[in-house]
């Protein structure tokens, strides 16, 4: 019943956005010019953007300092494209026009003299697509050489004479006039040119055909081999939807971005993966000095037509602030209107010029500062109650303005049991978001609620974030680790207790350490990475994506990108497998719409498709994908449509196939004892079904095998408890299902889509977000890994992942408390407010540590009370507890620790009214174990190396100092102002001394950490071992340091 | 040191004053090329020392006696601190000063165009370490770089020549040693994880050559 108000809750949640206000800024000037604007180019030291108006057969000069059109020179009709020579004398005008009736008399070029605008015009014949220059270092082409690509051929002209000369032929098709209304010059000429005029301006790129669907050629043409002539590299391009007739090049030359894909000779390095098709919606330009792609891609959230003005409803155009490397999203600009042509960047990159639907758009990309932007400084807000603590939990997020100014915003919860506080305001603002457990009582899973943030002023479309509000009953098992964006593949890596986890929606492979659970690395991607393998020998990680052709090879112990394994043209690897013979892909082949199994060579750096799958056609679904056995003995590829296939390494080939299921999806391992499982299904080594897993009233996850038993995570929805089951010792036997924190990640695709669609959006939180997060579609998904180090298995999990330790089945024992000490020097001198450490056993399953502020009072499955009240938690594993006592305890105290296993006992201790104790410093190697004690001279840690000097300001960082005015809440960060000042103040001694102390209080944004700032006069004692004491109220202690007079 | 200053240097410069009769100055430049000392920790080793660099100095000289004469120098160092065990090493920036008395006997009458001589002296040598500190030091485990200074007595050797370019000018060529102990005050001996110890004795063997003007 109280589930059915959940869901009744969340379906008016749902509704609720469209009333919500959005950004309703834009960022850019619209220049509407009256007409049809086809291509533009800027002409800096004159002060003009050149417009070819299509309709109104002109080039329009738009003025760089007021934006008006001053001056329009008539020239021949329907001017398709421009380039201006490198040298800035001649501007070149295309004039497209093929006619159905195959006249050729309006095919022209026209060379405009930019010093007094005159006009020489030549017939080219063919219908002229695009222009662009090459800079030639030649004398005798002191202009540069035009670039000139029509329907049939590719031709040079020198802009001087006029002189045109045949480089190659280009078969192509181009669309007749007259055409059908409406439809932009873009979709007539099907074709863009652009060169790297910020480079060397010896690299043109090229779309023709395009919107024609299978018949797109993009090409390079490459002039750096001048005098001779230049390379012409032709790539057949095949995508879906058609790339629209769009190029930026970047400064060297060596890649661009043609329609929605970023492309190098050697083929996709991405495709913009949420792309929606559209008839002209699509400008981009690269800014390369600083790695970023401006652009208009229509997807989700935006428009792919025109912008209903009566329509509130309607989506607003977002430019869209992505990598130039893997076109991950950074950010979202809201534009006035669409862009639907060539966009260009001025030489400083400030300053983005933009054919869109009225004419043009001046977007200053490069003073976003100085406009209303909102960022908050979270993804996700996990709130974790637990069977100890069922009263309201909260978190908090600051939100800012990058620029620093003061933008107003306002937040929603679409659920009632989530609050937000402030709702509305004006940045920087710290947003504390509060979750009341009653309202999710019957949610024993985690329920995600995205909080919408809107603001009137600002002009970027700020990210929602995640609150993950987890509500377990004591016999779910696991911790969470909260980790945002859409996550597609994991895998261990015991060889260095590490496993790598692929975010798809930031293009990045995360590296977690196995002991930790702490993230310690990121490895950047191409864009979407969905799948990952590590080699035989253990020393590479390989990485296939949902939207690049290559597969990225990574060194395991570098950390770094070592190579990129190039698919044949339109494969897109999903699934890798490492087999002792060969190593497999499994990609979707964007021209067939079909799977297809290819080979890899690391040595060349080639994927080959394989001519066959043994005795079967290498076609199967997309969706298909491979698991290899631990071994490397054989390779399991299973298809949605329900068909399985074995690969065997010794045979080098696929020896088997069978279909005795119509769909098939969740679920795919392979062991190394010759079984395999694929959804719930149990296979033998001939692919004969042997056996079905209980999935426990949900669905197929993921499946780890380990020996011949293994684990298997079922769900029933991404809100539910996740059920995992351990086979010890074989998979026919039957297994205890425990229920999990949090359900393990379902597949996003539906089974039996054979041939069906190759993505789409998944169905993680961010459904009601303003930036949808859209990730690869998955039937067949890979969620469990083990970590024999740690004895722990990892699943991903709604929140990101959770850690179960490997005997989570077995009985948990009673936790026992041995020592309360001070967490800073080990000493039982404790203060209110005081960080503790708690030494004991069984406290925690696992280890996990949280970076959440306020700081939880559950932590993994472990809480800890202190007088009977639960306290804030950093940190919890079996023989150690991290925590912060709260301000109100004095005198005598009791602690106790509850687990699943029970409560421990009683921990009698005293705590006093002050225990200044300096921290010593954790960092491993030489400077572990010095106290952290900072030179404010050079900011850095007082070692022998970097001894106290006279006149020294020493920032001293210590626990203990008990209260403060004002009074701070336990486990909250400290605030900055007013400054938390000790009530008590402290003395501070150097060799016998005093120092000065100016400062004595919370370090402003921590949890329970004092800082003391002392200046040290002239004339202490100098020496390698001096004492530094700090006393307060009777209590002291010291610390040794080094003083050298200088 | 003290002892030595009044004792030595005051009293020779005075005698030198007393007895005069002919007067040199001059400026000497070369490279200075230092030993290093050892450097031992329970379970490993190092070397501590400088870097060779260049030297510069002036002298003030009187003429005692025709085989003898005494004179007062002043040397500067570019020589900065390092510290190397097995393939790794550690350096930071220094220089130091020295101040000295030495007697010089010349092999031939100080008419003669050319004449060689053995000196020895004494005096004292400033050593400075001006490198930034840095919270962790490559080598820490051997010992410390410290933005300091450290004074230590010195005893010199030297033996060249001297070559009349011109009635009243001679060009000075000679190799000297400059002897003092280990500068600890700028270059110290790790304290943790273990105490280490360095050699004591600090050579540093400088080819100069110089122009005096004898009036």
């Amino acid at each position: 019943m109280r589930f059915n108000r959940l869901s009744v809750t969340l379906l008016l949640a749902v509704s609720i956005p469209s009333v919500l206000p959005s950004a309703a800024a834009s960022l850019g000037t619209v220049v509407p010019i009256g007409g049809t604007a086809s291509d533009i180019v800027l002409d800096e030291s004159r002060g003009y953007v050149y417009i070819a108006d299509f309709g109104s057969n002109t080039i329009d000069f738009l003025s760089l300092s007021d934006l008006k059109i001053h001056t329009s020179l008539n020239v021949a009709a329907q001017p398709g494209s421009l380039a201006m020579s490198p040298d800035g004398s001649y501007l070149v005008v295309t004039h497209y026009n093929a006619t159905a009736a195959g006249a050729t008399a309006g095919n022209l070029v026209t060379i405009i003299n930019l010093s007094d605008n005159t006009q020489q015009t030549l017939a080219t014949g063919e219908p002229p697509l695009g222009v662009a220059f090459l800079n030639v270092p030649d004398a005798r082409y002191p202009s540069g050489v035009a670039v000139i690509v029509t329907t049939a051929n590719i031709w040079e002209m020198d802009p001087v004479s006029g002189k045109l000369t045949l480089l190659t032929s280009l078969a192509n098709v181009s669309s007749s006039l007259p055409i059908q209304a409406p439809a932009s010059p873009g979709q007539i000429t099907e074709a863009a040119m652009a060169w790297n005029s910020a480079g060397d301006g010896l690299s043109i790129w090229g779309l023709a055909g395009a919107t024609t669907g299978t018949s797109q050629v993009v090409f390079k043409i490459d002039g750096h081999s001048w005098p001779n002539a230049p390379s012409v590299y032709p790539i057949s391009y095949t995508s879906s939807p058609a790339l629209l007739p769009r190029v930026s090049v970047s400064a060297d030359g060596s890649y661009a971005m043609v329609g929605y894909s970023l492309v190098n000779l050697n083929g996709i390095v991405g495709r913009y993966p949420n792309i929606l098709a559209s008839k002209n919606i699509t400008g981009h330009t690269i800014d390369s000095a600083g790695g970023i792609l401006y652009g208009q891609l229509p997807d989700s959230s935006q428009p792919t037509g025109p912008v209903a003005a009566s329509s509130s409803a309607t989506p607003l155009p977002n430019l869209l602030i992505m990598s130039s490397s893997s076109m991950a999203v950074q950010d979202r600009i809201v534009l006035p209107e669409n862009l639907v042509g060539r966009a260009l960047l001025n030489a400083a990159g400030t300053v983005m010029y933009a054919i869109s639907e009225s004419g043009v758009t001046v977007i200053p990309v490069g003073s976003l500062s100085q406009y209303h932007r909102l960022s908050a400084s979270a993804e996700d807000v996990l709130l974790e109650t637990n069977f100890c603590n069922r009263s309201t939990v909260t978190g908090t997020f600051t939100l800012s303005d990058p620029g620093g100014n003061h933008t107003d915003f306002s937040i929603f919860s679409p659920v009632a049991g989530v609050s937000v506080s402030p709702a509305a305001g004006t940045t920087p603002a710290t947003i504390t978001v509060t979750a009341n457990p009653s309202a999710f009582a019957t949610a024993t899973g985690t329920s995600p609620v995205d909080l919408t943030i809107g603001s009137v002023s600002a002009v970027n479309a700020a990210k929602t974030v995640r609150v993950l509000v987890s509500n377990p009953d004591v016999e779910q098992r696991g911790t969470i680790v909260d980790v945002p964006g859409v996550l597609g593949d994991i895998v261990p890596d015991a060889a260095r207790n590490r496993f790598y986890i692929a975010r798809e929606d930031r293009d990045e492979v995360l590296v977690f350490d196995g002991s930790t659970n702490s993230q310690i690395a990121t490895l950047p991607t191409l864009t979407t990475p969905m799948s990952l393998a590590i080699t035989g020998d253990s020393q590479y990680l390989l990485v296939g994506h949902n939207d690049s052709q290559f597969v990225t090879m990574y060194d395991l112990n570098a950390l770094q990108m070592v190579s990129a394994i190039v698919l044949p043209g339109g494969h897109y690897g999903r699934s890798l497998a490492v087999s002792n013979s060969a190593i497999l892909v499994l990609a979707r082949d964007e021209g067939t719409g079909l799977g297809a199994v290819d080979s890899l060579d690391l040595s060349t750096e080639l994927g080959t498709m394989l001519s066959s799958l043994g005795a079967y056609l290498n076609k199967v679904s997309p969706q298909s994908a491979l698991a290899a056995a631990p071994n490397g003995a054989t390779v399991i590829l299973a298809d949605p449509g329900g068909t399985v296939m074995l690969y065997s390494a010794a045979a080098n080939t696929f020896t088997a196939a069978r279909q005795d299921f119509t769909a098939l999806g969740g679920a795919i391992a392979a062991s190394s004892y010759d079984q395999y499982v694929v959804g719930n299904y149990v296979f033998n080594s001939s692919l004969v079904p042997i056996g079905t897993l209980a999935e426990s009233g949900g669905s197929s996850s993921g499946f780890l095998f380990t020996g011949q038993g293994g684990y298997f995570a079922t769900s029933a929805s991404s809100t539910s408890p996740g059920v995992i089951q351990e086979f010890t010792t074989s998979l026919t036997g039957g297994a205890s299902p425990t229920a999990m924190v949090e359900a393990p990640l379902l597949p996003t695709a539906t089974a039996a889509t054979s041939g069906g669609t190759t993505t789409g959006t998944s169905s993680s939180s961010s459904s009601t977000s303003s930036t949808t997060t859209t990730s690869a579609a998955m039937t067949f998904t890979r969620t469990v890994a083990a970590m024999p180090a740690d004895n722990t298995v990892v699943a991903l999990t709604t929140s990101g992942f959770t850690v179960l330790a490997s005997s989570y089945g077995a009985s948990a024992a009673t936790p026992t408390i041995a020592s309360v000490v001070n967490a800073a020097n080990n000493s039982t001198a404790l203060a209110p407010g005081a960080l503790i450490t708690v030494y004991g056993t069984s406290m925690s399953p696992v280890n996990v540590a949280t970076a959440q502020i306020p700081l939880p009072t559950a932590l993994g499955q472990s809480c800890l009370s202190v007088n009977g009240t639960p306290v804030p938690l950093l940190f919890v594993s079996g023989t150690q507890v991290n925590a912060q006592l709260p301000y109100n305890v004095g005198g005598n105290a009791s602690v106790a620790i509850h687990t699943p296993g029970g409560i421990s006992n009683n921990y009698n201790f005293t705590v006093g009214v002050a225990a200044p104790s300096v921290f010593m410093n954790g960092t491993a190697g030489p400077l572990t174990g010095l106290p952290t004690i900072v030179r404010a001279a050079n900011n850095q840690l007082v070692t022998p190396t970097n001894p106290v000097n006279y006149n020294d300001t020493l920032l001293i960082y210590t626990n203990g100092l008990g209260l403060t005015s004002p009074q701070v809440t336990a486990g909250s960060a400290a605030p900055s102002s007013p400054l938390a000042n000790a009530v008590l103040q402290p003395t501070v001694t150097l060799g016998g001394a005093n120092l000065s102390v100016s400062y004595a209080g919370l370090v402003p944004g921590q949890v329970g950490v004092y800082q003391i700032n002392a200046t040290v006069p002239f004339g202490v004692p100098q020496g390698l071992s001096v004492p530094l004491a700090i006393n307060q109220a009777g209590a002291s202690s010291s610390v040794n340091v080094r003083v050298v007079g200088n | 040191m003290k002892t030595f200053v009044l004792r030595v240097l005051v009293p020779a410069a005075f005698c030198a004053a007393a007895w005069g009769q002919q007067w040199e100055v001059g400026a000497v430049g070369g490279a200075g090329f230092l030993n290093t000392v050892p450097v031992s920790t329970p379970g490993a080793s190092a070397t501590a020392g400088f870097s060779a660099g260049a030297v510069g100095g002036v002298y003030f000289g009187q003429n005692l006696y025709s085989s003898l004469s005494g004179e007062i120098r002043y040397e500067f160092f570019d020589s900065n601190l390092k510290l190397s065990s097995g393939g790794a090493s550690a350096s930071f920036t220094g220089i130091a000063h020295a101040l000295h008395y030495d007697l010089i006997w010349h092999t031939r009458r100080k008419n003669s165009p050319v004449q060689y001589y053995l000196a020895v002296g004494g005096g004292m040598k400033l050593f400075q370490g001006l490198g930034s500190p840095e919270a962790y030091q490559p080598l820490m485990q051997f010992g410390y770089f410290t933005r300091a200074h450290a004074i230590e007595p010195m005893g010199t050797v030297a033996g060249g020549m001297t070559y009349r370019l011109a009635p009243r000018m001679f060009l000075r060529l000679e190799v000297r040693d400059f002897i003092s102990p280990f500068p600890t005050g700028v270059l110290t001996p790790a304290v943790a994880p273990a105490s280490a110890k360095f050699g004591s004795i600090l050579n540093n063997l400088t080819p100069m050559a110089g122009i005096s003007y004898v009036f």
